[in-house]
C-alpha cells in the first residue's frame, strides 16, 4: 500500500492517504508534538439503514430497526468469551463506539503503544462473534439505554422535530430502536448486516496524532483480514420522502423544569455530496448566524425579553439525502419564539441581507473549521464524517473561498420557507 | 508553566502550546463558598458579561468576538471543595491562522480585561434591567439542574452527605438568594472581590507573557488590592453516623441510584494516589468492576460508574437502572467493594487502572481546559505537583495499597431517584 502525501500551507497540516485493494481508505495525520493519538474506523452504515440490497443479491433486506446500533454493541465480544476492552485497557487504549444516522464508528486513543492498539481495533471490528445468548444478553443494557433517553428533554425535544419535518424519512426514527423492534433481533440479522455493511469496501480509517504515517499505515495493512472487495454499490433503500413536513408542531410533557424547544427548516435542495454540499452548509450556518446569532437584532430583543437564554443555539445538519436547520433552546413561551423567527425571515425579504454582518460572520466559520483541527479526536471525526459525504475536509479552504455574499442571498430565498418549518416542545409535567 | 505574580492578588500562568491552533484564557476569582455570598458569586459573571467599556453592549461583544473568527467568551461558576470559582473561558485561534493578519491573542486580551476592570456602572450600581434579566436566567439555571437526572443524582447524594456544611451550598446559589440581590449589592460585591480575591489567570497556546502582563498591570493601576486568602477545604469526616437512605420521586422512567462513601483520605495524604487507582478500578471505565458486573454480567444498567470529589473527601458510585432492581445493583455495588477489600483483584484489572489513569494524565498534555484544571487542581489542594510527578506516583501504587485505602471508604448516604407512586 502506497501512502500519497498532502500538505496545507493554510493550517500547516500534512495528510498521508491511500486505498488498499480491500477497498479501505486509509487517512493518517501526523501530529508530532501531541501525547495522544486517536484512531476511527468507519462504516458508511447507520441507524437510517434499515433496508437495502446486497451486492450480487436482487431482493431486498428488510431489518429491524436499531439494528446497526445493536451490532455496535455486540462487536465487542469476542469468540473466546473475552471482552475487547481488556485488550486495550492492557494497551493503555481508551476505546469506544458509536453509532449515528449514517455512521457507525469504532475509535481508541491512547498515548502508548498506539500501534498495537489500531492492530487491536482493526482486528476486533473484524472479527463478529454473535450468539444467541449474547444477543438475547443485550437486550437489558440496550432497554436500558432507551429508557434513560425516554427521560432525556433534550434527546426528546430532537426527535419529535424530526417527526415533525419528516414523513417517512428513516432519521425521525430513534437510532437505538425501540424496546420492542430490538426483541425482534437475531444472531442472523446481525450477520447479514455485518458482511454487507462491514465488508472494507465499505468502510475507511482516519488516524490522527503522534504516529510515523509509514509505520502506521503498515500495521494497518497487516491486520486487514479479508481481501474481497464489493465489485458493486450496497444499494440503500429509503421511502420517497415528500418536500411536505408532516407536522408543523409537536408537543410533549416530561419533568424539566422549563419548556425545551427545538424548531426549524426542512431542506429541500437535497441529492448531492462533495463540495457543493459542504458549500450548503457554509452558507446555512452564516445565514443563521446573520439573522438569529448573537449579534443579531432578533436574539437582542428575545434575551433582554427573558424569552431565550444561554442555552439558545443555532445548528445546521447536512447530509446528502437529508438536511434541517434548527434553533433550540429553553424558553417559557416557544411559540414567541418561532414567531420571532419567521418575523425577522419576513423582515429580511423585505429589507434584504447585511453585507457587513456577512463578511464579518464568515470569518467564523473560518475559526471553527480551525479549532476543530486542535483536538486529535474531533478532527479525526469531522474528517471521517465529512469523508463519508465526499467533502475533502482537509482542503475546507477552497470551498469556503468561493462563498459570495450573493451565494448567501440566492440560499436564503429558497431555504427558510415558513411552510417547511416546525415547532417541537417540550413542556414541564408539573 | 510560567508563572508572573502581577501583584499579591492576580497571578499569570502561562503554558506555552505552540502545537495547538488556539489559545485559550481562563479566569479563575476565587472566593470562599458561604451561604451569604454563594448566590452573589453565581450571579455576578453573567452581569460583567453583558457590557464594559471596550464593548457596551451584548451584541457589541458577539460582533466584536465575530470579527476575531468566531472567539468565545463563557462564564461560568464552579466549585472545587470549598473554593468557589466564577470562571470565565476566552478562546481564539491562534495569530498565524487568522486569514487577515489580525493580531487575535491582543485584542480578545483586552476584551477580557474590560469585561473583569471595566464594567458597565453607573451611579454606584449595575443597570437595573440587566441585573434583573440575569437574576431570571440565574434562577431558570438553578431549575434546570433536575434536567440532567444523572448529574442531579450524583449532586443531590453529595449534598445529602454534606448536609450543614458549607460543600452542601449549590454552586449557583439559591433562588432565596438570587431574590435579594440588588443592582447595588451586585456592584459593592463586584467592587470587594475584584481586589481582595486570589485571581489566577492561565493562557494555553502562542502568547507573549510580557505584554500580557503589562496588559494587565495597565487595567488595574488605578486600584487598591488587599490581602487575599485562597479558600481550603476540609474532608468530609464523621464518628457513629448512621447511614442515610433518601428517596426522591420524579415522573422518570429510569431509575438514578447513588451511592456516596467518605473516603477519609485527602489530596495531601500520601495513600492519596491509592485512592485514584481505587476508583478507576472500582468504577472508572470499562475495565472496572462495576461495568463488567453491574453492567456486563448483570445487565442491570447502561451506565455504572464510581467519580470522585477529592476536596471533600466523595467517592459516589451512579447507576440508571429500573426501578424494581435497586436492591440489586445496591447490593452488587457493595459487593464489588467488598471483593476488592478482600483484595480479589486481577492483575489485569489492576493494570488497567493503572493504564487508564497514566493515558488520561498523558493526554492532558494535548488539551489547555484539562491542562489549567490539572494545575488548578494542583494548587487548589494545595500540593502543586506537575503530570509527570503524579505518573510516578500512579506508577508506585501497589494492590496492597488500593486494598488498604479501600478499607478507609465509609458508606455514607443512598440516594434513589424514583419515578412516581403509581409507576
Amino acid at each position: 500500500m502506497k501512502l500519497e502525501h498532502r500538505s496545507n500551507e493554510l493550517t500547516h497540516e500534512e495528510l498521508y492517504f491511500a486505498r488498499h485493494s480491500s477497498g479501505l481508505g486509509v487517512y493518517i495525520i501526523p501530529k508530532k508534538d501531541y501525547s495522544a493519538a486517536y484512531a476511527i474506523l468507519g462504516t458508511r452504515y447507520g441507524s437510517v439503514d434499515s433496508e437495502f440490497v446486497v451486492p450480487g443479491e436482487t431482493q431486498t433486506t428488510a431489518v429491524p430497526d436499531g439494528i446497526a446500533h445493536y451490532l455496535e454493541h455486540k462487536m465487542f465480544d469476542m469468540p473466546d468469551g473475552s471482552n475487547v476492552f481488556d485488550k486495550f485497557s492492557k494497551l493503555g487504549g481508551n476505546a469506544n463506539a458509536y453509532t449515528s444516522f449514517n455512521i457507525t464508528a469504532y475509535l481508541v486513543s491512547a498515548t502508548d503503544n498506539i500501534n498495537e492498539n489500531i492492530a487491536v481495533l482493526m482486528d476486533y471490528v473484524q472479527r463478529p462473534y454473535f450468539t444467541e445468548e449474547s444477543v438475547q444478553k443485550e437486550q437489558g443494557i440496550i432497554g436500558q439505554e432507551i429508557n434513560m433517553y425516554d427521560d432525556n428533554g433534550g434527546w426528546k425535544v430532537f426527535f419529535n422535530f424530526l417527526n415533525c419535518l419528516y414523513q417517512n424519512h428513516p432519521v425521525k426514527k430513534e437510532i437505538a430502536g425501540t424496546v420492542e423492534s430490538i426483541s425482534h433481533i437475531t444472531h442472523d440479522y446481525l450477520y447479514k448486516c455485518y458482511n454487507t455493511f462491514y465488508n472494507l469496501s465499505n468502510m475507511s480509517i482516519v488516524v490522527v496524532g503522534n504516529v510515523d504515517p509509514q509505520q502506521t499505515a503498515q500495521v494497518i495493512e497487516d491486520n486487514i483480514l479479508k481481501n474481497e472487495p464489493f465489485e458493486e454499490e450496497i444499494k440503500k433503500l429509503y421511502p420517497n420522502e415528500p418536500e411536505e413536513i408532516a407536522s408543523p408542531c409537536s408537543q410533549q410533557s416530561l419533568s424539566v423544569a422549563m419548556p425545551l424547544f427545538m424548531l426549524g427548516f426542512k431542506d429541500t435542495d437535497t441529492g448531492f455530496g462533495g463540495d457543493k454540499l459542504l458549500k450548503k452548509n457554509i452558507e446555512i450556518t452564516i445565514l443563521m448566524r446573520m439573522l438569529f446569532g448573537k449579534s443579531s437584532k432578533m436574539y437582542k430583543e428575545l434575551y433582554e425579553a427573558g424569552l431565550i437564554n444561554n442555552s439558545f443555539s443555532l445548528d445546521y445538519t447536512m447530509q446528502p439525502d437529508y438536511g434541517f436547520s434548527s434553533i433550540d433552546g429553553e424558553s417559557p413561551d416557544p411559540e414567541k419564539v418561532y414567531q420571532a423567527v419567521l418575523d425577522t425571515i419576513a423582515e429580511a425579504r423585505r429589507s434584504g441581507l447585511c453585507e457587513e454582518s456577512f463578511n464579518r460572520i464568515k470569518k467564523v466559520v473560518w475559526g471553527s473549521y480551525i479549532r476543530s483541527l486542535n483536538d486529535v479526536d474531533t478532527y479525526a471525526n469531522a474528517f471521517l464524517q465529512h469523508l463519508f459525504m465526499g467533502i475533502d475536509y482537509f482542503d475546507y479552504a477552497s470551498v469556503y473561498d468561493s462563498v459570495t455574499f450573493e451565494d448567501v442571498k440566492k440560499r436564503f430565498e429558497n431555504h427558510f420557507r415558513a411552510d417547511r418549518s416546525a415547532l417541537s416542545v417540550i413542556n414541564p409535567t408539573d | 508553566m510560567q508563572e508572573t505574580a502581577i501583584n499579591q492578588n492576580i497571578t499569570l500562568k502561562l503554558i506555552p502550546m505552540t502545537k495547538l491552533k488556539t489559545t485559550t484564557i481562563g479566569i479563575y476569582i476565587h472566593r470562599p463558598l458561604t451561604k451569604k455570598e454563594a448566590s452573589l458569586n453565581a450571579l455576578l459573571p453573567s452581569v460583567l458579561k453583558r457590557g464594559c467599556r471596550l464593548c457596551p453592549d451584548t451584541e457589541a461583544i458577539a460582533a466584536y468576538l465575530e470579527d476575531l473568527y468566531g472567539a468565545t467568551l463563557a462564564s461560568t461558576v464552579i466549585k472545587r471543595g470549598d473554593d468557589h470559582i466564577m470562571h470565565f473561558d476566552l478562546e481564539t485561534i491562534s495569530d498565524k491562522y487568522a486569514l487577515g493578519g489580525e493580531k487575535l491573542c491582543a485584542s480578545l486580551t483586552r476584551l477580557m480585561l474590560s469585561i473583569l476592570f471595566e464594567p458597565n456602572v453607573r451611579d454606584g450600581e449595575f443597570d437595573a434591567q440587566i441585573v434583573e434579566q440575569e437574576k431570571n436566567n440565574a434562577k431558570d439555571k438553578i431549575s434546570a439542574l433536575k434536567n440532567d437526572k444523572r448529574s442531579y443524582a450524583s449532586s443531590r447524594c453529595m449534598e445529602e452527605m454534606c448536609e450543614g456544611e458549607s460543600f452542601a451550598i449549590s454552586r449557583l446559589g439559591t433562588a432565596e438568594g438570587i431574590d435579594e440581590i440588588t443592582p447595588r449589592s451586585l456592584y459593592l460585591h463586584y467592587k470587594n472581590i475584584i481586589t481582595s480575591s486570589p485571581i489566577d489567570i492561565y493562557v494555553c497556546g502562542e502568547a507573549d507573557a510580557e505584554a500580557l502582563a503589562a496588559a494587565v498591570r495597565e487595567y488595574i493601576s488605578g486600584l487598591e488590592f488587599s490581602t487575599p486568602t485562597l479558600p481550603q477545604t476540609q474532608i468530609l469526616k464523621k464518628s457513629d453516623a448512621e447511614k442515610k437512605d433518601v428517596t426522591e420521586r420524579m415522573d422518570v422512567t429510569q431509575g438514578k441510584l447513588a451511592i456516596g462513601f467518605r473516603t477519609n483520605t485527602a489530596p495531601t495524604d500520601a495513600d492519596y494516589s491509592a485512592l485514584l487507582v481505587l476508583n478507576s478500578l472500582y468504577g472508572g471505565g470499562a475495565h472496572s468492576k462495576l461495568f463488567n458486573n453491574v453492567r456486563e454480567k448483570l445487565s442491570l444498567a447502561y451506565y455504572a460508574s464510581s467519580q470522585l470529589e477529592k476536596f471533600k473527601g466523595l467517592l459516589v458510585v451512579n447507576a440508571g437502572i429500573e426501578f424494581k432492581n435497586e436492591k440489586l445493583a445496591y447490593d452488587e455495588s457493595l459487593a464489588q467493594l467488598e471483593e476488592i477489600r478482600r483484595a480479589n483483584i486481577s492483575e489485569q484489572e489492576f493494570s488497567s487502572s493503572i493504564n487508564d489513569i497514566l493515558n488520561s494524565l498523558n493526554s492532558y498534555y494535548d488539551d489547555p481546559r484539562y491542562l489549567q484544571n490539572f494545575y488548578l487542581s494542583q494548587h487548589i489542594a494545595g500540593t502543586n505537583r506537575d503530570i509527570e510527578y503524579v505518573k510516578e506516583q500512579i506508577k508506585n501504587v501497589t494492590v496492597d495499597d488500593v486494598v488498604e485505602v479501600s478499607k478507609k471508604l465509609e458508606l455514607d448516604t443512598v440516594y434513589f431517584l424514583a419515578g412516581k407512586e403509581e409507576n
